[in-house]
């Protein structure tokens, strides 16, 4: 049955292109600028859902984005907003939340129960017996809303863009076009958004002479310089900082977009919400808002029924009347509310109203039930903004309090009036965003403060001159004398608010929370009023007494694509990857580094380096350069040892502790001239170092004269260690006495390697060898690498990766700060404490660590070794002793290619460290073996005679 | 106890609530008959034994066990707001116990115990669905972390257990378990008791349970003062007049270092906000919960079907709760790494609570140098998983005036003798 009317002089479809789409597993036709359920209404469809609890059948109610009945499954896409989106050829549509179809659903006899299905019925049963409540609860979740999404489902092209905008104007009706006219002829940039799919609001399904202002402002907003249109898009928050984010649905080939713009003003225009009426029957397909009437019928050319009541109270009633009559529907009755005229019930099965019951006693057959009760202004934005709007009963809608600097309302959110009071008000506002934004440009760019007390010393232009915008009374309509449903999304009535109000729920939050009612897909934007109303009417106080729920952004569902946008996670690598990889390093992702696990056998990368010498790429090293007099202070800040005396030329280890005393971080810090300095961090710890850093000067140490530099990637860093690190260097550095006296252990120097200048070197053994960590200008990494490579392979020069690292230094007995130290760890426990300075001056840590020195009861590091040394237990692996239980526990362990046998270390409690005790392991199958304290952390040369050779 | 009089006790006893189960829901739909109000309203009396300042679930939960573990009755419970208008009502409602510490374990172990006899303790279905969390491990550090927390837990008899990619998958088809992403996904701690509940219901729950003992709920009371004489507690000032009390519960959260001011005692506690969001619902596809600590999100599904999303605190101090872009935006990546199909799926409202941060991420309860000002704070990103146990152990000790061995771990004093709780490692994306 073709609903579909001759051509209207509003209509946004082109009739020239027909196409068929799927609807339900059927072919159904559609014009180009159809929506979905336009497409399906002029089909003669009438119902597009089923409800979340009862399964009623649902059908139009607003014809808008907000329209509750109208979710749809588009392909793997669920929850589409089927009254808004454009069908495109062919298009597969489901319906949703229906079983087994959306004719006929089983669960539809919840509806025969609802007088037991109360709000919040789930809170009384299902208690007992407690084992049965897992098999109650996956009856209870085939029960919830909502579409499908598959593993499957193709990500989608997203992306993110940044725009700067003098004026955001969120919404393009009449009110916010003549706002951005009037702004950008003020010289302002301006970004008009709007949430449907053209400029133009209630203009569009208007008379002649609203379509002939249409035309003319459609016009001035194309042919006015500065204005950027965003249609089908929307204002989705008001962060601080006036930080508007902006979704754009459907572009071509981006699915949807989130434009963050930074807007200078931000003038609020949305209009007005028409709002439903609650009374019994309110929910049957064709009940339906005055709004969606014009919609239909000015918009896609479709006919709402045949045969209408409508119960109007205000001029979009009336209006929708006069649609209809045009439209060749019978209006059997237009119901004034005006004069007192109301609508008791409307009756109908599952296909839809089939008469409807007036105040009177007079009972109506029709189809087509048309509301309009009045209007909710969508705050939301400006809730975002800090205001809390007020209520005004004799407008019977919310109005704007106390609106910040930076944002401005006009349109329906600030008054009613004819469109010409509307229009002058808005280019008033125009006008107004617009010279404040030149204002806050001008106070941003001479560097004032936004919010400071004191009022910038700048140029004032005269205040704008707004017109008076009159506010009209409006009947307060909100429940009839029936109850019906307020939540068309989560299917509660105003019983279930009564009877919330009832048990105790008796503010508005609490009755949210128990009944669910505004937590649905419109998020209160249609029901959050009603609700107040009822739970006001319930309490015998006012709608101002009761207040409203918090909006909180979105303003509209976005979806995580959008969010997320193109997924930015950066990788670094060093500039010797290339080399890596061609030598088939295996990859190691460790935080924002990708770097060499190890280059295929670990335990000879450990031989190579013990018998010749290897080489490790150690750029991800946290390397900071620190210049200034005060360095030394911030040195002796941040370690727990003593930095005064550090001489040029010397290195020097050192630990962090945060100010709870438990180690943060650790590295070694050379001196390289009079007044410069390089503070290396681990490679984990480099970002948090910095910050750390940065934190005490800019807040508590700010006078210092400290100017530090993040040089990790600017360097890159290659540790040359084992025996024959000497005869390698030696014939690639320049200018570096490499000899053993002249470059002893901790000492750092510059110089030249493989004809690079600019290179530092270090002396230090994390390894246990001999080695060099030779630091140089990141461009030149890759080349010094190969030059290493290629001169050293007659001395067995080999790379060695981070696992073959770990190994070395285990041997070594070297700690890995937050492997073999956790949250309580403080240098005590690393036996560490001798480093400690308490007679420092006040240092990071240090109250803590003198309660720590003073304790004694700290888990002790100790090198433990298996009796077994076959066995390597498991790093986390738990010491146990039976009358305490847990005693300890492994942080590291490995087996050892150097020595032929498992080595770890481990915490133990303090009456169990001294060297020679035998504890118990346990392993993951629950065995339990014995381990052995060993006299020292390190299990090879402990004495560190070939690191200092 | 002597100063507990339970003149509650004596004049009402224990009213016995309407009861609540499916006979009775068909009874009254039958006869349309109303159910009475699950709690009461009463004028604020000029004094009372205990008073409880916080309509959470910790404050709700210690007025419900003084009743009903200790028969302490005269006992009023002081919201600013309505009940469970903060850190309850804004919490992303996770429940387990795999800490890293024993002393941890131990005590989220019994807080699982009571939640799991919770509906029917309080005849209030408050919907714990132990579906299992996932704690993934994106690098070899955290996979240590979790053969740790594995190991504590068994040894303490909670069930949890390190499981690769491929169990992972099996439990959560949705997930990328492949190696080709930005952060491989290496293994994960599961923990089959944990999972979800219907926040605002326990808050309820106890609520009801407390009101019928005869403890009063009193809601928009906000506290203004203390009063303290001699070092000991001599009665709260409210919005609604003054109460004459010598015991005075801080179970507030956000506010816990401005109500301990008021009596005089500080606390090492930082606020932070922490940020949550909702989406649309889908049909159920996934049971447990899931946690990253590198990707700094965790994720539910609500029976309802929404996926519930959170994260670590912000980065900064502030009372703030009006949310950030930044934080969706990161939420949004990250959820998707995991489970990149979603990305259709919408965001619906996103909002922020205040967590009020300790340095060793572990609570402060008990006494304070104040005699009858007793603590339950500090509850940082944790605090609702441990309502029940706090609750509890905070009744004891206020009936017994013994500091149960449960929380003997968490007073104030510790941070004096730097004796640190270990959680930090384990909490700090620890949902």
């Amino acid at each position: 049955m073709s609903m579909r009317l001759k051509p209207q002089p509003g209509e946004v479809i082109d009739r020239g292109r027909r196409f068929r789409f799927t609807w339900n597993g059927e072919a159904y036709p559609a014009y180009e600028g159809d929506t979905i359920v336009s497409a399906l209404a002029a089909c003669g469809e009438r119902v597009f859902s089923r409800s979340f609890k009862y399964h009623r059948p649902r059908g139009l109610l607003t014809a808008s984005f907000l329209d509750p009945g109208c979710m749809v499954q588009v392909g793997d896409e669920p929850n589409v907003r089927g009254a808004h989106r454009r069908v495109e050829p062919g298009m597969v549509v489901s319906p949703q939340n229906v079983w087994p179809s959306l004719r006929f659903d089983i669960k539809s006899a919840n509806g025969a129960f609802g007088r037991f299905l109360s709000a919040g019925f789930y809170y009384k049963t299902f208690i007992k017996p407690r084992r049965l409540w897992p098999a109650y609860r996956s009856v209870l979740r085939r029960f919830s809303a909502g579409g499908v999404v598959s593993p499957d489902s193709s990500h989608g092209y997203f992306d993110k863009r940044y725009a700067h905008p003098d004026v955001v104007v969120a919404g393009g009706g009449p009110a916010g076009m003549a706002a951005a006219i009037a702004a950008a002829e003020a010289g302002a940039q301006v970004l008009l958004v709007e949430e449907e799919y053209e400029l133009g609001g209630h203009l569009r399904w208007g008379n002649e002479a609203e379509l002939a202002a249409l035309r003319e402002l459609r016009g001035e907003v194309g042919s006015t310089a500065g204005i950027e249109v965003m249609t089908n898009s929307v204002v989705n928050g008001r962060y601080d900082g006036n930080w508007v984010a902006v979704l754009q649905r459907n572009l071509p080939h981006v699915v949807e977009r989130l434009v963050k713009a930074r807007a200078k003003t931000l003038v609020v225009a949305p209009g007005l919400i028409e709002r439903p009426y609650v009374f019994e029957g309110n929910d049957a397909p064709g009940v339906v808002l005055s709004g969606a009437v014009r919609r239909l019928v000015n918009l896609y050319a479709v006919k709402p029924g045949e045969r209408a009541v409508v119960l109007s109270a205000n001029e979009s009633g009336d209006a929708a009347a006069e649609d209809l009559e045009r439209a060749g529907v019978e209006v059997a009755r237009v119901v004034d509310a005006r004069r007192g005229g109301d609508v008791v019930r409307a009756n109908g099965g599952g296909k839809g109203v089939r008469s409807v019951e007036c105040a009177d006693g007079t009972k109506i057959d029709c189809d087509l039930l048309v509301t309009a009760v009045g209007w909710t202004a969508p705050t939301s934005l400006l809730n975002m903004a800090g205001d809390r709007p007020v209520y005004d009963g004799r407008a019977a809608r919310f109005f704007p309090s106390r609106l910040t600097e930076d944002v401005l309302v006009t349109g329906g959110l600030a008054g009613d009036g004819t469109l010409e009071e509307l229009l002058a008000h808005a280019r008033a506002t125009g006008r107004d965003a617009a010279g404040r934004a030149t204002r806050t440009g001008r106070a941003l760019r001479a560097g004032i403060p936004q919010h400071a007390d004191g009022q910038p010393e700048l140029a004032q232009s005269p205040p704008v001159e707004y017109p008076k915008l009159p506010v009209y009374d409006h009947p307060a309509l909100f429940r009839g004398k029936t109850h019906g449903i307020v939540d068309y999304s989560e299917d509660v009535t105003s019983k279930d608010l009564v009877a919330a109000e009832k048990e105790g729920y008796d503010a508005i939050e609490l009755a949210k929370r128990y009944t669910t009612v505004t937590m649905g897909s419109a998020q209160g934007k249609l029901e959050t009023v009603n609700a107040v109303a009822i739970m006001a009417e319930a309490t015998g106080s006012t709608i101002e007494e009761t207040g409203t729920t918090v909006w909180r952004p979105p303003y509209a569902p976005i979806t995580l694509g959008a969010l997320a946008g193109r997924i930015f996670e950066p990788v670094r690598y060093s500039p010797m990857q290339p080399w890596h990889e061609r030598h088939g390093a295996k990859p190691l992702v460790a935080g924002a580094w990708i770097r060499p696990d190890h280059y295929g056998d670990p335990a000879s990368e450990v031989r190579n380096v013990r018998e010749n010498v290897g080489l490790i790429d150690v750029t991800p090293l946290g390397k900071f350069d620190l210049r200034g007099p005060d360095v030394p202070r911030l040195l002796n800040h941040l370690y727990v040892n003593e930095w005064s005396n550090l001489d040029v030329g010397a290195v020097r280890y050192g630990v962090m502790c945060l100010e709870d005393g438990v180690i943060f971080d650790d590295g070694v810090t050379g001196r390289l001239g009079s007044d410069r300095y390089i503070l290396t961090a681990t490679s984990s710890g480099a970002a948090s170092v910095w910050e750390w850093i940065d934190n005490w000067l800019q807040t508590a140490k700010p006078g210092w004269r400290i100017h530090i530099t993040p040089v990790t990637t600017a360097y890159a860093s290659i540790n040359v260690a084992g025996p024959k690190s000497r005869d390698l260097l030696l014939r690639l550095a320049e200018g570096v006495d490499l000899s053993p006296d002249a470059f002893p252990y901790m000492r750092v120097r510059t110089g030249r390697i493989a004809s690079v200048d600019g290179c530092f070197m270090w002396r230090i053994g994390f390894t246990g060898e001999l080695s060099y960590e030779i630091h140089v200008p990141a461009a030149y990494g890759l080349h010094v690498w190969e030059a290493l490579m290629e001169r050293g392979a007659d001395l067995g020069v080999k790379p060695f990766g981070v696992e073959a690292q770990r190994i070395l230094r285990l041997e070594k007995g070297h700690f890995i700060v937050g492997q073999d130290t956790d949250g309580l760890t403080g240098p005590y426990g690393v036996g560490l404490g001798r480093m400690v300075k308490l007679d420092k001056d006040d240092f990071a840590g240090k109250p803590e660590l003198a309660w720590q020195g003073e304790r004694g009861d700290y888990l002790r590091l100790v090198g433990l070794q298996p009796h077994d040394g076959s066995l390597v237990p498991p790093e986390a692996s738990q010491i146990i002793e039976d009358k305490n239980g847990v005693v300890g526990r492994i942080t590291s362990s490995r087996m050892s290619p150097t020595l032929g046998r498992s080595i770890c270390l481990g915490f133990v409690a303090p009456h169990l460290a001294t060297p020679g005790t035998t504890l118990l392991v346990q392993l993951p199958d629950g065995e339990r073996i014995p381990i052995r304290v060993t006299q020292h952390h390190a299990h090879f040369d402990p004495e560190g005679t070939r690191q200092r050779g | 106890m002597g100063i507990f009089n339970n003149r509650n006790g004596s004049e009402n006893g224990y009213r016995k609530p309407a009861r609540y189960s499916a006979f009775d829901l068909f009874r009254r739909g039958l006869s349309r008959a109303d159910w009475p109000r699950a709690w009461r309203k009463h004028d604020l009396r000029p004094s009372y034994d205990v008073v409880v300042v916080g309509g959470g679930v910790h404050g709700l939960a210690t007025a419900y066990y003084l009743a009903a573990n200790h028969g302490i009755t005269d006992v009023a419970v002081l919201e600013k707001g309505y009940i469970g208008s903060g850190g309850s009502g804004r919490n992303t409602a996770i429940i387990r116990s795999n800490y890293l510490t024993p002393e941890g374990v131990r005590f989220y172990d019994r807080s699982v115990k009571l939640y799991e006899t919770l509906s029917a303790d309080l005849n209030f279905n408050a919907m714990f669905a132990q579906r299992g969390h996932l704690t993934l491990a994106h690098n070899d550090g955290s996979l240590r972390t979790m053969r740790w927390r594995a190991e504590v837990n068994k040894l303490e008899g909670v069930n949890s257990e390190v499981i690769g990619p491929d169990e992972i998958k099996r439990l959560v088809p949705y997930i990328d378990t492949s190696e080709d992403v930005r952060y491989p996904i290496l293994g994960a701690l599961y923990h089959p008791p944990g999972g979800i509940i219907r926040h605002d219901a326990v808050v309820w729950g106890y609520a009801r349970g407390a009101d019928a003992y005869g403890a009063h709920i009193h809601q928009n009371t906000e506290v203004t003062g203390i009063d303290v004489v001699d070092g000991r507690v001599g009665g709260v000032k409210t919005n609604r007049g003054d109460i004459a009390t010598r015991v005075v519960v801080n179970c507030t959260a956000g506010w816990a270092t401005l109500i301990s001011g008021m009596a005089g005692v500080r606390m090492p506690i930082s606020t932070f906000p922490l940020q949550a969001a909702v989406t649309e619902p889908v049909r159920p596809f996934l049971d447990p919960v899931i946690v990253s600590g590198t990707l700094h999100v965790y994720v539910s599904q609500t029976d309802r079907g929404e996926l519930v999303f959170g994260a670590s605190v912000d980065p900064f101090t502030s009372y703030s709760m009006r949310g950030t872009l930044e934080f969706t935006e990161g939420l949004a990546g990250h959820v998707l790494e995991l489970m990149p199909s979603l990305s259709r799926m919408r965001v619906l409202r996103q909002w922020a609570g205040l967590c009020d941060m300790t340095p060793d991420f572990s609570p402060i309860m008990g006494t304070t140098p104040v005699a009858g000002f007793l603590i339950d704070v500090g509850w940082g990103t944790y605090g609702f998983k441990a309502g029940p146990v706090s609750g509890e152990t905070m009744a004891e000790l206020i009936a017994t005036g013994k500091t149960p061995e449960l929380i003997a771990p968490f007073g104030l004093d510790r941070f004096e003798r730097g004796d640190l709780m270990g959680e930090k490692g384990a909490a700090a994306v620890g949902h």
